[in-house]
Order: structure tokens, then sequence, then C-alpha cells
């Protein structure tokens, strides 16, 4: 909460001289007021522009989703895709244009029950993308049915009794994945969101950033503004990120979820590789040819 | 004996042939295995001449299309040679490995060229006309009107000398005791029948007479082929060099089988021989003769074609003796032509 | 002199029956003839199981295999005893002398060959043995006794031995040998069979080409940028190959986790601009199908080759068959039209392969190549182009005018097709969606946009069917009114093109259609066919008659089926009965 009033004619000067609007689209977002995503479609666009990535080097990938819905709100090239296949197809964005910034976006049902298969592959190839992963604990758009994030015994419309399914630990699996960066936000800190959106975007690599958001429609129970206010904490100041061990022993810390940059790793993105491969092809073709 | 008879011939010359079919006719549930070294069904080795008349196809040799013997169910097995009869386990071993079993045996191997000893060292200079594949070698290095040497002149290779001469070829005899072989003709019978060879054109050499044949040697480039060296030191020029000394039984494998053995397989008049399973019929056998009291061999496609038939009624019930279908005189007519039941074909 | 020589070595697949094939029919088309081979494998890898390698070399153009062949190589007995039958009368059958084992009564080749073909027991054990001191180059022993009887030129065959065992260390020397030993065997061999080899005509340099390879050059000469792709049979070599090449010219291959990420990932990289593909079979092509029909809404263009085999489920991966027509036409969820399109021919595979970027492109959606595993392994002699035929950039690229704010990714154009943009353009940024959209490309449930994007999408394909230098259908035989038409698709063209010869030369007026473009389906032309024909005949090789109800549904005309699942090629013969029985009126025999 801001602690010094705020003039609106100089919100909106300071807003239009900063470009940042350059990166909204006109279409409203279609979510529900309150809803944590807000901060992430701010966050993105100011990361953009301070960063100086132009709109139109820029493909924002989603799958299916509440959170899927964000290509529609940022005026860059986007592609809303299928449930769970945001990460190849924004691999093969990349693949084939290296020059462009590919945004991969997704909820945690997108993510890690459908799309978990292509978490594993494109985090160990270290494809240079950043993935926004908006974790609300439940499937949103589909009104309210449990997801591999949602609490044990949480209560949703598939789960009336109660969810018997122990949650998984998306930072613990992304680590052990081999992502080069790992980082945790939450919607209810849209500052810090942005800082680690603008870091994300600049580490040359996987880059993944988990954001804890409330669902205000579905979820009034458990993963609350309230609930996440009261449990959130910061990466310790002391925290090594590139120590993956120490990484994983805070992802571990489900309870009190620590925000901020978990890991970080600088090795050979998967657009690389390539060109080391092609290098070989083609000297090794080149002494062939001579011989 | 429970079940159809297994019933193998070895060999498919005239007699083999004759044998399959007689017994197919006669036994028509019985499997029937027909071996041989060729690589060909059944033909006749008479009419190998021919391939100097133009015919080189083999199938024109063939005496039933293939499609017969599938017809008769006859099992036809090629390039199958056989190493060793056992006659205890009653089992045919072949070069290849395989053992057949059988419930009766038939050995109609028949005879193949005989190479008298002192020739044997110059077997890889000489050529031989048994086979299609043989003859077709001879039409090949012949070149036209080429010279053929015939060492020995059983009455085979008389034949084929008669063809020969017919289709512009020329032909010299090397003649010895082997001549007119198997015929026996008393000397003055022979001078005459001698003369009639060469008013047919026939070059006649009395070898014999001239120390033998010494040697056969391979002609330089440019000279004959082949040259034939006498005793006597005298040399004959030739392109193809044939040796024409009668048949010898191919009986080896049969060695091992422990049936009696003479020249050829011994055979009682019903064409048995001493093991109950096992008949033999053809140029591999002899057959006990009452009126020469004597084991003999009787040739001839007519003669040789009757024991396959006889052999085939005897495995299927019948009790016969072989009797002799055609004389074995030898004679001259008109001193111009020469008579030979040995020439006597279908 | 005509040569028509159909070759069949069989063996199990750890002898080097597959080497020799393929060594033989190389050399052959070194020589000069025209080749068509077909292979056939066991699933399992060395040792086990039993393998056919089967050629005929021409010098005449030929469509198919013959059902029976004019030589068998057996370097296995066990194997060989039931290949025997396929060889016609007065060919020739060339064995193993003799076994190493004793052998039961029946059990040695040579107890199974019928009076009328011609045998060749060879030492090849013991001429391997001799020249080599190993067994293993018997198969090479064979080889050289088959070159030696037929007198057929030695250099070309040693020149490939030479080749082929180049990079595999020490048995480039004893192959060489063990070669020579059988050729020497052979040259001394009394040929007895009435199989002959004339001489080659001198005609254009040719190349051999399998239609996995064909399409690998398709790819190439198209200027592919990017291939995913996830192994399946028989759809793994073209991704085998394509990794050897596409490095080399700076392009891009990645094996992906499976057959999802891999047409997805050619969907992304087919929105950038880039020419992208991916190669699978049946149950790959199924777990594609709801990534093509975002391809088809998202109108973004990408190539997937697909090469058919023995369905359904996983079926039967080594055989083949033609029975994804359906799926690869209609599979997806929605009215999600793609253009499918299947050659009949190694040379329809390569033209097929590159035409399939530039329809993509073109028409801005998804192209389905559709092959089966007889085609994708088979070997045919294809003289190849000089330079190669295909558009290389056919995008409609947005221009300066067009984009801006209100630029509109799915504008509403005249023949359908809407300028693109592609991301890195100023301009032109736009959302593309899987969701229903207006022409800006955003979100709308309106009744008549639905209608008249499902409109656009259906109507920009039907300009395949004139797509430029491409045989989308093709009548061969008589021209005019016909007794009977034949109708088919795919590797079963060739069976049928050759039956109709063999009719023709009977007196039989008939004609034979292949079709080649089967979504946008070429309605009129195969309508004007059957409407020529007293009764048209469609043979191929799925149990439903997948294409014949297509042609029925698309021109309302009726036409008769002849279905096999045999996992091998429609036998000619077996076509020829059923024309002959419909000619004849035989309502029971025929389908």
């Amino acid at each position: 909460m801001p602690t010094s009033p705020v003039y609106l004619e100089d919100k909106l000067r300071e807003v239009r001289e900063s470009g940042r609007m350059e990166y909204r689209s006109r279409s409203l977002p279609t979510w529900c007021p309150g809803c944590g995503y807000f901060s992430i479609v701010d966050g993105l666009p100011g990361a953009l522009n301070e960063a100086g990535i132009q709109p139109e080097s820029t493909v924002v990938v989603s799958g299916i989703g509440c959170s899927s819905r964000f290509p529609f709100f940022v005026n860059t090239y986007g592609f809303h895709t299928l449930h769970g296949r945001v990460l190849p197809v924004a691999t093969g964005i990349k693949t084939a244009n290296e020059a462009l910034t590919v945004i991969a976006v997704g909820g945690d049902g997108d993510g890690f029950a459908i799309g978990g298969g292509h978490l594993p592959h494109a985090a160990r190839r270290n494809v240079d993308l950043t993935y926004l992963l908006f974790d609300n604990g439940i499937y949103g758009l589909t009104k309210g049915q449990t997801s591999p994030t949602s609490a044990l015994g949480f209560r949703t419309s598939t789960s009336p009794y109660e969810n018997a399914d122990p949650p998984l630990n998306p930072l613990l699996m992304v680590l052990s994945y081999g992502a080069t960066w790992v980082g945790q936000a939450y919607a209810g800190r849209p500052q810090q969101l942005e800082a680690l959106i603008k870091q994300a975007i600049a580490h040359r690599g996987f880059s993944y950033l988990h954001i804890l958001s409330p669902c205000v429609t579905f979820d009034k129970t458990d993963r609350t503004y309230q609930n996440l206010g009261m449990h959130v904490t910061e990466v310790p100041a002391a925290h090594d990120p590139g120590d993956l061990g120490a990484a994983m022993r805070l992802a571990l810390q489900v309870q009190t979820p620590a925000l901020g940059l978990y890991y970080r790793e600088s090795r050979a993105t998967m657009g690389d590789g390539l060109n080391a491969l092609a290098e070989k092809a083609m000297g090794r073709g080149a002494r062939q040819r001579a011989a | 004996m429970s079940g159809p008879r297994r019933h193998v011939i070895i060999g498919t010359g005239v007699a083999g042939n004759q044998a399959a079919h007689t017994l197919r006719q006669r036994e028509p549930d019985g499997s029937i295995s027909l071996l041989t070294l060729s690589a060909l069904p059944f033909y006749n080795r008479y009419d190998l001449p021919k391939v100097f008349r133009g015919i080189h196809d083999w199938r024109g040799f063939l005496v039933d299309p293939p499609s017969h013997y599938e017809e008769q169910r006859i099992e036809l097995r090629r390039c199958t040679r056989v190493v060793n009869v056992d006659a205890q386990r009653k089992v045919v071993v072949l070069a290849h490995n395989e053992e057949l079993p059988y419930d009766t045996l038939l050995v109609a191997s028949g005879g193949r060229a005989y190479l008298p000893e002192e020739l044997s060292e110059f077997r890889d200079l000489l050529d031989g006309f048994s086979s299609f594949e043989q003859a077709m070698a001879v039409q090949r290095k012949l070149p036209q009107g080429g010279r053929v040497a015939i060492l020995g002149g059983d009455m085979i290779g008389l034949d084929l000398a008669r063809t020969l001469l017919d289709t512009g070829h020329r032909v010299v005899l090397f003649a010895g005791k082997f001549t007119f072989w198997p015929h026996t003709e008393p000397p003055d019978q022979r001078v005459k029948l001698l003369d009639v060879l060469e008013r047919m054109g026939v070059q006649i050499v009395d070898a014999e007479g001239r120390g033998g044949i010494a040697s056969i040697q391979a002609g330089a480039a440019g000279f004959a082929t082949r040259r034939v060296v006498l005793g006597d030191g005298t040399e004959f020029p030739a392109d193809v060099v044939l040796p024409s000394f009668g048949l010898v039984p191919s009986v080896e494998f049969m060695l091992g089988s422990g049936v009696a053995i003479e020249r050829g397989l011994l055979v009682s008049p019903t064409l048995r021989t001493s093991d109950a399973s096992i008949m033999a019929a053809g140029d591999v056998c002899q057959i006990w003769s009452d009126e020469h009291k004597r084991y003999r061999f009787y040739y001839g496609w007519k003669n040789v074609r009757s024991m396959g038939e006889l052999a085939a009624r005897n495995l299927t019930g019948e009790d016969e003796p072989f009797v002799p279908v055609q004389d074995e005189s030898l004679h001259e007519h008109d001193g111009t032509v020469i008579h030979s039941p040995f020439w006597e074909y279908a | 002199m005509r040569t028509d020589v159909q070759i069949a070595i069989c063996g199990s697949a750890g002898e080097g029956t597959i080497a020799a094939g393929d060594i033989l029919r190389s050399a052959l088309a070194a020589a000069g003839y025209r080749i068509i081979s077909f292979d056939a494998y066991p699933a399992e890898i060395r040792g086990f199981g039993k393998c056919v390698a089967r050629l005929r070399a021409t010098t005449e153009q030929v469509y198919s295999l013959k059902e029976k062949s004019d030589v068998l190589v057996c370097l296995n007995d066990e194997y060989g005893i039931p290949q025997v039958g396929e060889v016609r009368d007065f060919g020739a059958v060339v064995y193993e002398a003799k076994s190493i084992t004793t052998l039961a009564a029946g059990a040695h080749l040579s107890a199974h060959l019928r009076p009328a073909q011609i045998p060749y027991p060879v030492a090849i054990r013991e001429l391997s043995e001799r020249a080599t001191g190993a067994t293993r180059s018997r198969n090479l022993v064979a080889l050289g006794f088959l070159a030696g009887l037929y007198g057929l030129g030695v250099d070309p065959f040693l020149r490939i031995i030479d080749a082929k065992f180049k990079n595999k260390g020490a048995i480039a020397e004893p192959n060489r040998k063990a070669f020579v030993a059988g050729q020497q065997a052979g040259s001394q061999a009394f040929k007895l069979d009435l199989v002959s080899f004339g001489q080659p005509s001198a005609g254009q340099k040719s190349t051999i080409l399998s239609g996995n390879a064909a399409v690998v050059q398709g790819c190439l000469d198209a200027g592919i940028d990017t291939f995913f792709g996830y192994p399946i049979t028989p759809a793994t070599t073209i991704m085998e190959r394509l990794a050897v090449e596409m490095p080399r010219r700076a392009k891009r291959l990645v094996q992906t986790e499976d057959e999802i990420s891999a047409i997805a990932a050619v969907i992304g990289a087919g929105y950038t601009g880039a020419r992208a593909a991916t190669a699978t079979s049946g149950p790959g092509l199924a777990l594609m199908s709801e990534m093509l029909g975002l391809g088809t809404m998202a109108e973004v263009p990408c190539v997937i080759f697909v090469s058919q085999r023995g369905g359904p489920s996983t079926g039967i991966p080594t055989k083949t068959e033609q029975s994804d027509l359906n799926m690869a036409i209609y599979g997806s969820p929605g009215d999600a039209p793609r253009i499918v399109i299947a050659p009949t021919n190694v040379e329809g595979c390569y033209r097929c392969a590159g035409k399939a970027f530039e329809m993509a492109e073109r028409y801005q959606s998804p192209v389905i190549v559709l092959l089966d595993l007889y085609l994708s392994n088979r070997y045919e002699t294809v003289v190849m182009p000089a330079a190669p035929p295909f558009e290389v950039d056919g995008d409609r690229l947005a221009s300066k005018k067009e984009l801006g704010p209100g630029y509109r990714r799915f504008a509403l154009t005249k023949d359908g097709v809407s300028p693109r943009a592609l991301p890195g353009m100023v301009g032109g940024m736009h959302v593309v969606t899987g969701l229903e959209h207006n022409e800006m490309g955003r979100v709308n449930e309106q009744p008549d946009n639905h209608e008249a994007m499902s409109r656009k999408r259906h109507d920009k394909l039907l300009h395949a069917l004139h797509h430029p230098d491409f045989t989308q259908v093709k009548r061969f035989g008589d021209e005019g009114r016909v007794a009977i038409g034949l109708l088919a698709w795919g590797s079963t063209f060739g069976e049928c093109l050759a039956a109709m010869f063999r009719a023709r030369t009977e007196g039989v007026r008939c004609a034979a259609m292949k079709v080649v473009m089967m979504s946008p389906f070429p309605v009129e032309a195969v309508a004007e066919f059957i409407d020529q024909c007293d009764v048209v005949l469609v043979p191929e090789l799925n149990y439903q008659g997948q294409f014949a109800h297509l042609v029925q549904a698309q021109t309302g005309r009726t036409v008769r089926r002849y279905n096999r699942v045999i996992g091998a090629p429609m036998p000619v013969e077996e076509i020829q009965a059923q024309m002959r029985a419909l000619l004849a009126g035989d309502e029971r025999k025929a389908a």
C-alpha cells in the first residue's frame, strides 16, 4: 500500500512519458476484479520497457487458462496456444528466430498437470525464454477445479469432500530440471514482482518465475491475499543463488513461501548448442569435401 | 507296416525315371524321392549330340516337362549327391548333410565314363559328353568344322561321331580294345566294321598297335588346342579330346551299405540285392544269369528301361525275373552302315 | 534386349541380408538399370527374424514389384524354404550347398525346389572362410556369385562395397575378397536358368533413393529452416538424415520429448515465418491432432510428413497400410480443414515434400504429406531435376500500408489468404489464438463472424486445387469412355498401373486415375473420370475403404471397393482378378 498521496495527472504523465502504455493492448483484461494477474500485466510491460525490448520483437506465448489470456492484454506478438503446450510452442518460436524475446505464460494446471511433461525438457535444454507461471492453486477459467498445486484438503467443484492429493512442489521440480534462473514472486507485492520479471527476462537462458496469486472468485479459503500476505517471507540476504542445494531447501519451505531469487546459473543455451552443432557439422563437412 | 511307404530312387537316368513313373502308377500313396546329381530333370543322354544341331536350350531335351513331376507327386531332388547308405537304419546320407529314411531303396545310379588309369593324369585336358552341361561346353569350344579326337570308341562315342560328321566336323578315332564296347566282336569282324567307319568319314588311328596313347598335351597359343601323343611318338592335333572307354558303375556310395558288390551291385534275376530293402537297376547292376552262370551287365537303352519298370513292379508285389529285350549283336550292312542294338532308343 | 529381373535375398536379420540388397541395388543402379526395391524386415533387431531384400532391375519404366521373383538367394535355409515358391519357373535359386549340422529329411532347401526351378548350390560358407577367415561375409560371396553368373560388371560392386564399409574398420577388405571369391565361382558355374541381364540403356543419370530419402531431399531443396520430430517407425529415418544434413547448412533440427511438442514447436517456428516440418506415423499423428486444429485456426504454415503403417493403435509397426487417410483429412476437433497430399512413388515423395512448404506458406495452413511404409522404405531410381523446382519464399507478407494499429492479421480477402506479419515486423503485432476470432485476431463468439471465418478457412484452401506445377490428379490409360477404371492413391497406385497395363494387353479398355491431393478434394476431375467408366474399382490397403468413402461422399458417385490389410503391397494379380470379376458382372466375387 502506498504511503503518500498520488495525484492522478502526475501519475498519467508518468505513465505516458515512460512509454509503458505502448506495451498495453487496447483490450481490457477479462479477469475478475482483484485478481492477482493484474499486477503481472502491469509488471511485464514495465519490465520490457525498462529493458528497452521493443514490442515488435517480443512474443508472448500462453497456454489455456485465466492466465493464458495474457497475450491479448499486451501489445506484442502473441500466441495463445493449447492447454499445456506453451513451452514447446515457445521453444519453436525461439529456435526459429533467436532475435525474438520470448515470454511464456501459463497457470499451474497448464504448467504442471497437462503441461508437466514439457517442462523438464525446456529447462534442461536451457531454452532462452522466460516462463512466468501464475500459480493460483486452482483451475479458474473452468470455474474452480483442483489443480496440482491445490492444497491438501481444499474443497473444489471436483473435490467436493476434499482434495486428497498432496500438491506438487513446483520450485523444487524446476530446480531439479536444470533451469538456470529460478525465482518466486507474489502478486500482492507488485514492485518486487516487476523487478523479478525484469531480472528473469534479462537472464540469458531458461528463466522460471513462480508467481503466487490469489483467485478471488473461487478460492476464498486457502490462498487468499490475507493468508498469503501473512505467510510469505523473503529469500534470506545470505542465500547464495549459485547454491542449488540451498535453493532446493528454500523451495521446501512451503508453509512460508520465500520471495526472491532462488537460483541462478550461467550455462550455454539451447541456441548456443545448436550453433555449436552447426559449426561442428560444417567444419567436419568441409574436411570431408577436401578429403 | 503302417502308413504309406517311402521309396527312394538314386539316379534319374532311364532306369530310375521309368521306375519312378511305374511305381507311382502302381502305388498312388507312397512317397517317391528321385535323387540326382544333375541340375536338370530327366533327359536322354543319347540326345545330347543334338547340341550340334542348334538345340541349345535344355528344355528341348527334357523327356517330361517339369510340371510332370509335380503332377505325379514325385519329389525330384537335384544337385544331390549320396555319400553313404546306412542299410541298418535304412537311411540315405546326402553330401549336404541331410539324412533321408527309406522303406525301399532302388539304386539306379548308372555308370559314368571310364578313364583308364594311365590317362588319369590328363583328366583336366579331356572333355566329357555325359551331361547337358558337358555337351554344351564341347559345342562352345568346337570351332566350325573342328576336329574331335575320340579315344577308345565305345558305342556311345561312335554314336556321337555320326552326328559330328553329319554336322561338318572331323572325327579321329584312336581305336583299341574299347572300340565298339560293349560289343565283343571277333577280330575279323572288327576289321570290317572299322572299314565301314572309315567309309563313313572317321579317320581311324590304330592306337593300340602304335604303342597306345602316351599322353594328351595342351597346345600352345596359335596351335591346335590339344594334341594326342601315341606311344610311337606320333602326334595328332585336335580341338577336343573325348574319352570313350565304356562305362564303370557308380557304386562308391554303396560301399558302406554291406550290399554285395563286384564291379557293379550284384542282384538276383528279380533285381534284388543282398539286402531285402534294396534293389538295383540299369548300368549299375550285374544280374545273375543262369545261362552264363555268372553275374553280368545288360547294357542298352531298352534293357535299362525294362529293368526300371521291372524293379518298380517287383517293389509293388510282383516277383518277376529280368528278361533281356534287346540282342547284343553288332553287324554291318552293305559295307556302309553299322547296326547296333545300343543305337536303338525309343 | 529388355531386362526385367527381380532378385530376392533372404536370410536372418543378422546375416547382412539387407546390406546385400543395398549393395546390389546400388550397383545395378550405378550400372544404369532402373530399380524398384522393397525390403521386408522383422521388428526385432540383430539375429532374429527373417528379412527379405527384394529388387527389380529393368531397362524400361515399371511401377511395382512382380509377384514372382526371377532369382532367390538364400542365406538361411529355415527362412529361405518358405520363399522358394516365389521364384518363377526357370528362375534361379542360389543356396548354401552344405549344412553345418545334420538335417532331418526335408530340412534342406533342395527338398523344396520345384522341378522347373534351377538350383545353384554354392559352398558359400566355405568360400567366405577361405577368402576372409570367417563366415561373416557370406552375403557378399552370394552377391559375387550372382555377378559372376550373370556376367554383371564388377566395378560398380567393388566401388560400392568400398564406400559402404569405408568407415567400418577391418571388414572392408574381407568383404571385397569375399565378393571376388563368389564372383569367380559364379563365372565358372554353368548357367542353366533363363534369367538374363541385357545392356542398360545409356540414359540420363539417375539417383537411387528411398521414399524417405526423397522426402529429405525435397525438404532440403525447399529450404527447410527447422525440423522438430520424435522417433517412430517408419518415419524415423527422415529425422535421422535431416539430423546430418541440416546442421551442415546451419539449419536447426531438434528431437523433442514427444509428438505433441514436436508439432507445437513446428507451429511456433511457422509462426515466425520459418519453414518448419515434422515427420511421424499414425499414432504420432493422433497425438498431433489437437495442435493441427490450432494450426488451421491460427492460419500458421506447417508441414507434417506422415508415413502410414499397420494399425489400429500400435498396430504392426513394420508393415505397410493406408489406414490413416481419415485422420489426416479430418483428425481435429471441429471443422478443421488442412491440405493433404499423397504421393504415389519416390519421385512424388520428393516433389510433394518441396511443394508442401510452398503450399503451407501460400495458403497459411498445415499441410500433411501422406506416405506409407512401402513408399518410405522403397527404393527407386529417380532422375533428379537439374535445379530444385521449388519456390523458396511464397509468403504473402503485410505491406507497410497494411501494418500499424489497424493491422488485421485475419483480414477477409478475396482469396481468403490474409497478409501476414511476422514477429519482428514493426506495426504488425497481433495475437493468434485457437479461439474463434475476428479479423483483428481478437476473441469473438458472434455467429456471423464464426460463419465468415469458417468460410475463409475452408475456401482459401480450394486454391490449392490449382496450385501451379503440381499434379493434383492424373489419368492414365485409354482416353474417353472405358469399360473399367481404377481409382487409387499412395503406393497402391503403382500396382494399379501394372494391372491396368496388363488388362489393356488383354484387350480391355481401361484407365487408371491417381489422386494426389486428398484435401481439398478434386471433385470435378474425379467425378468426370467416374462418369466415363462403366465401373470403377478402388483398391486400397485398409479395411474400411477410407478413400472409397471419401470419393463417394465428395462426388456423389458409387464405386466398388477392394480392401486388403495384408501388411504388404496389394498383389497386382488380385487387382486383375477383381477387374475381371467386375467386367464379367460377377457380383459375388467383387467386393
